[in-house]
Order: C-alpha cells, then structure tokens, then sequence
C-alpha cells in the first residue's frame, strides 16, 4: 500500500542509510551458561556498583 | 500530533525491529507493553511505518492504519504525526535483510523532557548522546574479568 501523500517530497530525517546492529540476542547467547552472562551484564548496571578506573 | 514547544520536547528515538521470514510470532504483547509506555506518559509516540524488503531488494512500506485490526494500537495511531518522510524509508531500510519484514517506531521521551528543558535554561547544551550496545558491556566486563583473572 503507498504511504500517505504527505510523506512524498518532504526532506527526511534519517538523512542515511542506517546500518544494521549486531543483534542483542545473538550476542547474549554464545557460550555455555547465557543466563550467567546475562546476569553479570545486569550487575554491571546495577546502582551502586562502581567499577570506573581512570 | 499535540502542539509541543520546542523548548520542551523530549529526545526523539527511532528503532527498526526486524522480524526475519517466519520468524515473526504477534501475539499482541509488544502492542501491550507500547501502550503501556504510552499510558504512563513515559513515551509519545511520533510515527510507525511497517516496511517488507523482498528478496530483490525492493520495499514497501505500509502505514499502520492500513492494518485491519489495529487492537491497542488504534489510539496510538490516531495521534501519530507523520514524521518521516517516502525518502526515510529507503534509508531505513537498508539495516533489513531481504525477505524481512520490519516495524519502525518513532518516539519522544517524554520522561527526558523536564532534564533536558532545565539543563537547557541552566545553559547546557548537548554536545554528544548515544546508546552503548549490550555487547560492549559484555565486551568490557570479560576485559575486567580476564585482566583480574591474569593477575592471579
């Protein structure tokens, strides 16, 4: 179906052509214990935990 | 689409979400949870186009009132403001594997509207935003736990 006309020769806003990121499944999933993984990803986010060095 | 100050609108996001060939399994959960957003006024949503690439490379898009039975999201389409553009689509696009089909969602965060607003009258301004990909925290706790695991 055409998109609506109001989208036709209006300057966009994405301005090029996006390029696909790694999907977030896929990248969770590899090696033995993906629950694990996941898990350690939460805890690096948790509040509190600080783990800056600079 | 509600009139909103510049002065007060929100960071405006956009992801594509694509559901490979056979992949897809809509059991009105993801219209759920985007309602929900919506209703607690965390999000607005902007725009929603529904792109198909065949396996040729070509797309068509398809606006969401063309969907038959919109459920949920019929109250979100009746607000949405037509932001992008025919010329988007293609740039959208691209990130599709051919035979995919994909939803592409526009929408302010209304929840970062009043930060932003104040950071603006205190003087601010942005100079960098992004997102970190799950993969390079995983990336860069596996460098923490491998360079402690070393020093044993």
């Amino acid at each position: 179906m055409p998109l609506r006309p109001a989208r036709a020769g209006r300057v966009g806003v994405i301005g090029h052509p996006v390029a696909k990121t790694a999907v977030v499944a896929k990248a969770v999933t590899p090696g033995p214990s993906p629950v694990a993984k996941t898990a350690v990803v939460a805890a690096a986010v948790t509040p509190g935990r600080r783990r800056r060095r600079i | 689409m509600t009139d909103t100050s510049l002065d007060l609108l929100g960071p405006v996001d956009y992801i594509v979400v694509e559901f490979p060939a056979g992949a897809s399994n809509f059991t009105g959960e993801m219209a759920t949870e985007l309602v929900g957003l919506v209703d607690s006024g965390t999000i607005r949503v902007i725009d929603v186009l529904i792109l198909t690439k065949a396996e040729d490379g070509s797309v068509e898009a398809m606006e969401l009132s063309d969907i038959p039975d919109l459920g949920p999201l019929q109250q979100i389409e009746a607000e949405l403001a037509e932001l992008l553009a025919a010329d988007d689509v293609a740039d959208l696009a691209a990130a599709m594997d051919p035979g995919s089909t994909a939803g592409v969602l526009i929408w302010e965060n209304l929840w970062a509207a009043p930060f932003a607003s104040a950071a603006r009258r205190s003087g601010g301004q942005l100079v960098a935003d992004g997102r970190i990909p799950i993969q390079s925290i995983i990336a860069s706790i596996e460098a923490d736990e491998n360079a402690t695991s070393g020093g044993d």
